[in-house]
Order: structure tokens, then C-alpha cells, then sequence
């Protein structure tokens, strides 16, 4: 129980990037999966692969039903962004400086597209098989190789312009 | 054929991945080695992947799990009076805890008698090196002579078994065969007086193997 929930808690988290929607959809999550496990069929994958596809379809839900808000959130959210990184950068403590960049990579993957995102979160982050996220997102093999290519790419991108150089 | 910058770009995920033949990969690596743009991409990229993939699972808020219990089974209810003061002791109330304690138990008690120790009338003497010494190497010697008085008895014992057993448990002579139609021969004896000839055979046996392992006054 302990597992799937830090599991399902880091991808809410790493997929909205905030901490209290990541424990609401947590609990939602699971709230799913309880009301729904009847459904659930062995012959369709494993079990982690069955949660982690409800916990994509409620993200997705999640996502679409707070996108007008973030548009207007977006630009105020950006100069304090870049005071932080200044600070960061004259940090001396290497840790601190990793738990930096990995929320300069945070806010980088909440940028890009929510497929790409959910591609690349489920391959880089859960570290799930190509089979595994061909099943959870119901798309061909060559679409999900093409969505983990352009989204670390965009990732990649996006971080060299946040002067962001991962070592 | 070689490959272009666009095909790099498409295929640059399942490189990192490994998940190219060896001839795709060659190829892929003989276009980055001449190509300044690719190798960059190839680099950037990569170096996010790795720093991607090290980086640590957060850990779930401390009432997450409680809070999603709450949500599913529904609230716990609260004990009263004395469970609630107890509740405390719960996590020492498990099968490990509970075997931790009966071995620690059981190892107290077996030192404490290899050692001497009298628990009804304890005494500072008692704790003392050379007492305490004194006390084990008794109690050694003396499990060591008990042990030895079994063994020896024990084999006595199987000696005696193994004289008696040939005499108690005659075996069966085999019937002669009969032709056909022929009668069963004269009438053998009444059972009652060949169960009291070997019951005599028996004791007189006996008694001459147990004189015959008894050590003597003058052995002794």
C-alpha cells in the first residue's frame, strides 16, 4: 500500500508539479481504484500497470478541468522563478544544487505538452518498459517512442534556455 | 546509407534507450561523430536522461496513507478507556517481539542454571567471578556425568534388547506342503503350554544378560 501510494504520489506530483493537487489526486486515485476494482482484469496487464493507467486518465481529467487557470497563474508565476535560480546558483552545497536543478527540470516538464510529459514522466521517472506505457496511454509502440523522443528533446530544450545545464 | 539530422533526432530516444540494432547504432554514431549540431543534441539530451533517472522518488506526506484509508474503509474508530491508554504498546505486540522476548527469557533461565544462580535466596556471593566460576564448572561436570550415566544405561538397555530378540520373536517354521487331499497330520500343542514354556526361556535369559552387564562390587 506504502509503495503504490509513494509511487502514484510522485507521478501526480511530477506530472501537475504541485504538492497538495499531487496528495488530492493521490487519494483520488485510490478512491478510484477502490470503487473500481471489479474491473480489473489480470489478462490486461499487471496490476501497477492498471493503477498507473486510472491515475493517467484522472490526471488528463485533472488537467483539462484546471487548464484556464494555469493560463492566468502562467505569467505570474514567472519572475519569482528566475529570482530563485539566482539564488541557487551562488549556493555552494552541491545537494542543495541538485534538488535545484531537479526543480528547474520540474517546472521544464510542467512546460511542455501533456502528452509528451506523461511519456517521459512514465519512462524516465517510473521507469516503465515501452510495453508498460504502450498500454497505460492505449497508443502504437512507434507513437510512444516518437512522444519519449520529442519530450526529452523539448525538455532539453527548454532547460538550455533556463540557462539550466545538467551535468 | 547515411543518416541525416532529422532521422538522428527521430531515432535519438532509442538510442539513449538501447534499442537499436548494432548496425543502426554504428550508424547513428558515425553521423554524431561528423556532426557538431547532433553531437550536441545527443549530449544535452543525454545528460538529461541520466540526471532525470537519478533523481529520487519524494516521499508521500506523512497522512496520505491514513487519509486515503479514511476515504476507502471509512474512519477508523477512536478506542476508549483502557485500549487507549494501551495503544501505545501496540507495535511491541507482534509475533517477532513476542519470540525476541521468549528466547531472551529462556536464555536468562539456561545461564543462570549453567551458572548456579539461585533465584529464591539471591546473594551478593553469587555474583562473584571465582563463585560464579565455580558454580558453572560444578554444574558442567555434573550434566557431563548425567549425560555419560544415560549413554551408558541406554546401552545396557540395547544390549539386552538386542540378546532377547532372537528368543522372543521365533521365526515362523514354514508349513510343510500338502498333496491333494491329504489331511493336516497330528494335532500340535495346546497354545497356553507353549506360551508358559517360553515365558520361562525368556526370564532366564534375561537375567543372565543383566548379571552379565551389572558391574560387580569388586569392578566398582
Amino acid at each position: 500500500m506504502r509503495r503504490h501510494t509513494r509511487r502514484i504520489y510522485n507521478l501526480c506530483y511530477r506530472f501537475t508539479g504541485n504538492h497538495h493537487e499531487a496528495e488530492d489526486l493521490t487519494q483520488d486515485v485510490f478512491l478510484r481504484i477502490y470503487r473500481t476494482l471489479g474491473s480489473y482484469r489480470s489478462a490486461h496487464g499487471g496490476f501497477a500497470t492498471w493503477m498507473t493507467s486510472v491515475t493517467r486518465n484522472l490526471l488528463i481529467d485533472h488537467y483539462r478541468r484546471t487548464k484556464r487557470d494555469r493560463m492566468t497563474d502562467s505569467l505570474d508565476d514567472a519572475m519569482p522563478k528566475l529570482e530563485q535560480k539566482e539564488t541557487a546558483a551562488r549556493r555552494p552545497d552541491q545537494a542543495a544544487l541538485m534538488g535545484e536543478l531537479s526543480a528547474q527540470v520540474q517546472r521544464a516538464l510542467g512546460r511542455i505538452s501533456p502528452d509528451l510529459r506523461e511519456a517521459v514522466i512514465l519512462r524516465d521517472l517510473q521507469g516503465l518498459e515501452y510495453k508498460e506505457i504502450q498500454d497505460v496511454l492505449q497508443v502504437p509502440e512507434g507513437t510512444v517512442k516518437s512522444r519519449i523522443n520529442r519530450g526529452r528533446i523539448e525538455l532539453a530544450r527548454l532547460l538550455e534556455q533556463m540557462g539550466v545545464r545538467p551535468e | 546509407m547515411a543518416w541525416t539530422c532529422e532521422q538522428i533526432e527521430e531515432r535519438l530516444g532509442e538510442y539513449l534507450d538501447r534499442l537499436l540494432d548494432s548496425g543502426e547504432r554504428s550508424e547513428f554514431e558515425a553521423h554524431v561523430a561528423s556532426c557538431a549540431r547532433c553531437a550536441r543534441l545527443t549530449e544535452h539530451v543525454g545528460r538529461l536522461v541520466n540526471h532525470v533517472h537519478g533523481l529520487e522518488p519524494l516521499e508521500a506526506p506523512p497522512l496520505l496513507v491514513p487519509n486515503i484509508l479514511d476515504r476507502t474503509l471509512g474512519p477508523r474508530t477512536q478506542k476508549e478507556g483502557w485500549r487507549a491508554w494501551l495503544g501505545w504498546l501496540r507495535p511491541v505486540w507482534q509475533p517477532r517481539f513476542a519470540y525476541g522476548g521468549v528466547s531472551l527469557l529462556v536464555t536468562i533461565m539456561v545461564l543462570s542454571q549453567a551458572l548456579g544462580l539461585q533465584w529464591r535466596r539471591p546473594t551478593l556471593a553469587d555474583l562473584s567471578p571465582a563463585n560464579v566460576y565455580r558454580a558453572a564448572d560444578r554444574r558442567a561436570h555434573l550434566v557431563y556425568a548425567r549425560g555419560s550415566k544415560f549413554i551408558t544405561d541406554l546401552r545396557v538397555v540395547y544390549e539386552i534388547q538386542s540378546r532377547l530378540r532372537p528368543a522372543a520373536e521365533p521365526q515362523p517354521a514354514p508349513e510343510p506342503k500338502r498333496g491333494p487331499g491329504q489331511s493336516e497330520g497330528p494335532p500340535a500343542k495346546s497354545p497356553r503350554q507353549l506360551n508358559r514354556a517360553h515365558e520361562y526361556g525368556r526370564e532366564f535369559i534375561m537375567l543372565a544378560c543383566v548379571l552379565d552387564a551389572v558391574p560387580t562390587r569388586s569392578e566398582r
